[in-house]
């Protein structure tokens, strides 16, 4: 049941230009997310999930349709409104990393709680490295640290300010199973302690497995919604054929 | 975001900054150092002037004027129970000895001159006490020209005067005035034995006051004040105290630093042309850095604010680095070049223009950085999702406040170094204009370059054709840098050797040689013996009566000058100077009447007014002028407006009466002949014989002055735009460097195609050649082509332009550009073709 959803969107579509006619990306999208709840974006490559993503997170701005978090549109928001949002609400992980090369693991952890003002925040930002396991390895560049390293070192900057909403894009596409695994494994602890709604969004069932719901997109649409963690397999559909495996 | 959160994001964004930590700091470092050298110089030369003030003036106040000083001026100074006086005299004069004559400058003193500061004499001793009626002190270098050593005699005003010491610095005697020749002193005793002192010489006279009660500012205005207001004469005179040390000299000085200090502003707007290049790559570089900072809600203005201060960091050591060079200059040109600096002056360090260089130079490179960092705003927070992402629109207001940031930057710089609103405006405008010719020029040719079929070249051309219309690697910003160098080296080398040489040349064939001054009516027929004598021609001689105004329509002169009391200069100075005044019935050839008619009314004595004398004055056909000529009142109608051909250089007056009107008024002759430069030796010691009074000036020496003065300034100028030179070829370099790590794979890869090392040099040598070529062809095209307008249609002296200097100027800059490229290249150049292997 849904009071009111942390994140929503209604009739959520993107069309881009393409030649010399519009690409619609996505149609049509309905979607509410409930607070502090885990819901993974599934689908194959061009089905449009990162358009979603970009959108519900106030990256890029819809054809038509709005989104609201917390109630409130952010679709109409001006750039320095959406900035300001972003910087209160929003957290990022992404498939490439995103960090800064010039920057330290600890001046990137820093940088969104310098932001949002956050008292004492190279203390928390210790902490976070230490959460995740480099708290040894703070004053190391990216381009000193392995691919998962530089993944947790995200992960521990998207959870820093303590963000309402946190997306990910593919966390775990450029690393192999098994660091996959354990930043998989550190993004559901983060996820649990700090009670923020999380947004994934993946082709992989297996990274899908933790999420409470999985959105299945195919060619800009909603193919089917499942429900329940499908590790345990009492996984339930709407809209679909059933149960992913 | 807080400030200090700015200052550690930017310090974060110079780390591993590399190459382009160099080329930005080279860029502005150049202009600093050319600013503050600037500054730097002429503030040594104000502190000095300042700190030697009394030791300057030789007293605490001088009142100085053209004619004998009243008794009434010392009831003002009355106050000052201890006060002393001095007298001094000046007048050009011609001294003799050894039949050899030239022009001195004549200074006759009381014994207790001066009050302060020492007249350094050899054999060493006190001027006062030295001198007595029948001995003079002498510069060194009138000693050596006549073969003179102490105990030798020197003719003055014909009476012999014993040569007792020679003048090894007289303090306040400033090379940069202007000076007819060297220093002799006599006693005042002395100028009277020599007769010099009579009607209608050019004699200056100075009374000097030592106050041991030390008035303060207030009360010395206060003085000036009461003299100006309760005074006949006040007008004549000219008050000084030693706390305004030097008002022309210091005058002056403000008008070479204000023309010096634009030309090194040249090249720090230059420096800031490379920091626009560089931020732009920069950012361009920086893009995904920005998207992930807006991702994180940074907004752009936040992230504008960690750039610029970025930006501001490095300026900050660049401007700090030039500022530091720029202030051994002083030092430097005191070492070096010894006559430049007023002799006994120690040159002190100007933290002022330390502080104003950097200022500049930070503030230069904020402003620049401007329009390169608007490129922010364009960043799509969603390019961290895609790389293919559309840039957003950059808001119109960012993109208009970035241009004026530019435009207002750069006037509020040029209004710092000239302090002039016109001159700064004048100065923008010329190079908002230049600088939009240059971008369309090197446009025009990368476009021209991208179109010229090149499939048949030489593989070197083709390679620099191709690279000339290759986009965004920042050849329009490197040719406009480059260029701008070019044009200012090229205008100025243009205008100053144009100038010098029509200066050289400026004596039109009849124009005389040679001015006679303080003849006297009964020597009028001597002096015309004596030019017949040395073969002159165009001889013309015409009385001159001295006189001074005092009513215009009937307001007193006083009241008029009091009017435009505000006013410096010329404008009081045509009221109050002593008016000179000819006569004649027929007007001199090179004159033309424009307004009324000569000698019109005959029921009145009429005055013709040269056109922009009577402008100055504020008078016009009608007006009546009442002159005081040695007491007597003289009214005089301006029936007439005339122009002249001052060019002739001929004897002209601003003032011609009719005839009739100064019949019998005291008056002395003024003489004009031409002469060559034998006879006009053979004169000036047949007048230092014969009539030893009249002060020959000759045309030539005064002009080889100017024209000393001039190379000065050029030679100043030439310097500063080497600079300009310098940071356009450096922007040159950081434009090859930033793209070296490109240029790496490309060397490895021609050297694997089997192109030897010494190719590869070759092949880049002829790309930078080509950007220095187009750069130089606009840059020297557009300085002859300004120089042609400044020539012809400014200052009116023909062009005729050296053409074939503007193919030397552009292979030059070809040469340098070639070099400097491939200097810049050196680490590239080196890549081994294993290299083009790996990815």
């Amino acid at each position: 049941m849904i009071a009111v959803p942390r994140l929503e969107c209604r009739r959520l579509a993107k069309r881009l230009p393409s030649g010399g006619h519009e690409l619609t990306v996505l149609a049509g999208i309905d979607l509410a997310i409930a607070p502090g709840e885990f819901c993974a974006i599934l689908g194959p490559s061009g089905s449009g999930k990162s358009t979603l993503l970009g959108l519900l997170a106030g990256l890029d701005r819809p054809s038509d349709g709005e989104v609201r978090l917390d109630g409130e549109r952010i679709d109409d928001k001006s750039e320095d409104q959406l900035s300001l949002l972003r910087r209160a609400k929003v957290g990022f992980v992404f498939q490439s990393f995103q960090l800064l090369g010039n920057l330290t693991a600890l001046e990137n952890v820093l940088l969104p709680l310098e932001l949002a003002g956050v008292a004492k925040p190279r203390a928390r930002a210790q902490e976070l490295l230490a959460q995740v396991g480099l708290g040894e390895r703070t004053h190391h560049y990216p381009s000193q640290l392995s691919g998962g390293e530089q993944q947790r070192v995200a992960l521990a900057r998207a959870f820093g300010p303590r963000p309402s909403v946190l997306f990910a894009d593919e966390p775990t596409g450029n690393l192999d199973a098994a660091t996959g695994a354990r930043v998989l494994e550190l993004l559901g602890e983060l996820h649990q302690r700090e009670h923020t709604t999380l947004v994934l969004v993946t082709h992989d069932a297996h990274v899908a497995r933790h999420a409470e719901r999985r959105i299945h997109l195919r060619a800009g649409a909603i193919e089917r919604i499942e429900f329940g963690a499908s590790a345990g397999g009492q996984g339930a559909s709407a809209g679909g054929e059933g149960a992913s495996a | 975001m807080k400030t200090s959160e700015v200052v550690r994001a930017a310090w974060r964004e110079s780390r591993g900054a590399g190459p382009r930590l160099v080329f930005f700091i080279a860029c502005l470092a150049l202009g600093v150092a050319a600013i503050t050298a600037v500054s730097g110089l002429v503030d040594a030369i104000e502190q000095a002037l300042a700190a030697q003030s009394r030791e300057l003036l030789g007293a605490d106040v001088s009142v100085q004027a053209r004619r004998p000083i009243g008794e009434r001026v010392d009831a003002y100074f009355a106050f000052d129970d201890a006060r002393e006086r001095a007298q001094a005299r000046e007048t050009p004069t011609l001294a003799a000895a050894n039949s050899k004559s030239r022009l001195v400058e004549l200074k006759a003193v009381s014994a207790n001159f001066p009050f302060y500061g020492a007249i350094k004499l050899d054999p060493p001793a006190q001027l006062g006490e030295l001198l007595d009626a029948t001995t003079c002190a002498i510069a060194p270098e009138l000693a050596r020209e006549f073969g003179l050593a102490l105990g030798d005699e020197l003719a003055l005003g014909g009476q012999p005067f014993r040569v007792a010491a020679f003048v090894l610095d007289e303090p306040g005697r400033l090379d940069i005035a202007f000076t007819l020749g060297p220093r002799v002193f006599v006693s005042l005793a002395g100028l009277e034995r020599s007769g010099l002192e009579q009607y209608g010489s050019r004699m200056r006279y100075r009374e000097l006051y030592r106050l041991p009660s030390a008035p303060s500012e207030a009360q010395l205005a206060d003085i000036k004040r009461r003299i100006n207001d309760e005074l006949e004469e006040a007008p004549y005179l000219r008050i000084e105290s030693h706390r305004e040390a030097q008002p022309t000299v210091r005058r002056s000085l403000q008008r070479v630093e204000s023309y010096l200090g634009l030309v090194a502003l040249l090249s720090l707007v230059l420096g800031g042309v490379g920091v626009a290049q560089i931020v732009r790559a920069w950012v361009a570089s920086r893009t995904q850095s920005v998207a992930v900072l807006r991702v994180l809600g940074y907004r752009p203005r936040e992230v504008l604010a960690m750039y610029l201060g970025h930006v501001a960091l490095l300026a900050l050591v660049g401007s700090a680095l030039g500022a530091l060079v720029g202030s051994f200059a002083p030092h430097l040109i005191a070492q070096l070049a010894t006559d430049l600096l007023p002799s006994g002056f120690e040159v002190a360090w100007s933290p002022l223009a330390l502080v104003r260089g950097v200022a500049l130079g930070v503030f230069i490179a904020l402003v620049f950085s401007a329009p390169p960092l608007t490129a922010i705003w364009r960043v799509a927070p969603a390019r961290v999702l895609r790389s293919d992402i559309e840039p957003l629109p950059a808001p119109r207001v960012v993109a208009w406040l970035a241009g004026a940031a530019v435009a207002g930057g750069l006037f509020a710089a040029s209004l710092a170094q000239s302090r002039d609103f016109a001159v700064a405006a004048g100065f923008t405008a010329a190079l908002a204009l230049l600088a939009g010719l240059l971008v369309l020029g090197a446009r025009g040719l990368t476009r021209a370059a991208a179109h010229v079929p090149r499939e048949r070249l030489d593989p070197y051309l083709r390679n620099g054709i191709a690279a000339l219309a290759r986009p965004g690697i920042g050849v329009v910003g490197a040719t406009v840098a480059l260029g701008f160098g070019v044009l200012v080296i090229t205008l100025m080398g243009l205008v100053e050797s144009r100038l010098s040489e029509r200066l050289r040349n400026a004596l039109p064939a009849d124009a005389p040689s040679v001015f006679l001054l303080d003849v006297q009516p009964d020597q009028r027929e001597l002096v015309r013996t004596l030019l017949e004598e040395c073969n002159a021609t165009s001889v013309r001689d015409v009385p001159v009566a001295t006189a001074r105004l005092s009513t215009i329509d009937g307001v007193p002169v006083r009241e008029l000058a009091q009017r435009r009391a505000g006013a410096e200069g010329r404008e009081q100075w045509v009221l109050t100077r002593e008016q000179r005044l000819t006569w004649a019935r027929e007007l001199p050839a090179d004159n033309r009447v424009v307004e009324g008619a000569l000698w019109s009314d005959p029921a009145r004595m009429e005055v013709s007014v040269e056109r922009d004398f009577a402008a100055d004055l504020g008078v016009r056909v009608g007006s009546e002028l009442v002159f005081d000529v040695q007491g007597a009142s003289v009214a005089l109608l301006v029936s007439s407006i005339r122009t002249v051909e001052w060019e002739s250089f001929g004897i002209n007056f601003f003032l011609l009466a009719e005839p009739e009107a100064l019949e019998g008024a005291p008056h002395n002759v003024l003489a004009a002949a031409r002469l060559d430069v034998e006879q006009e030796r053979k004169l000036q010691s047949a007048l230092a014989e014969r009539a030893a009074n009249v002060t020959p000036i000759g045309v030539r020496a005064i002009l080889e002055k100017v024209l000393g003065v001039l190379e000065k300034l050029a030679l100043a100028g030439r310097v500063l735009g080497l600079f300009t030179m310098l940071t356009g070829l450096t922007i040159l370099a950081g434009v090859a460097s930033t793209a070296a790590v490109h240029r790496g794979r490309e060397v490895a890869l021609l050297k694997t195609l089997g192109l030897t090392r010494a190719g590869v040099a070759g092949l880049f040598g002829v790309e930078f050649a080509l950007i220095g070529l187009v750069s130089g062809a606009i840059g020297a095209s557009a300085a002859f082509a300004l120089a042609w307008v400044f020539l012809e249609r400014v200052v009116e002296l023909g062009a005729d332009l050296p053409w074939p200097m503007l193919g030397v100027a552009t292979l030059l800059t070809a040469l340098a550009s070639a070099v400097c490229g491939l200097a810049a290249n050196y680490r590239a150049l080196a890549s081994r073709p294993i290299e083009s292997l790996r990815g």
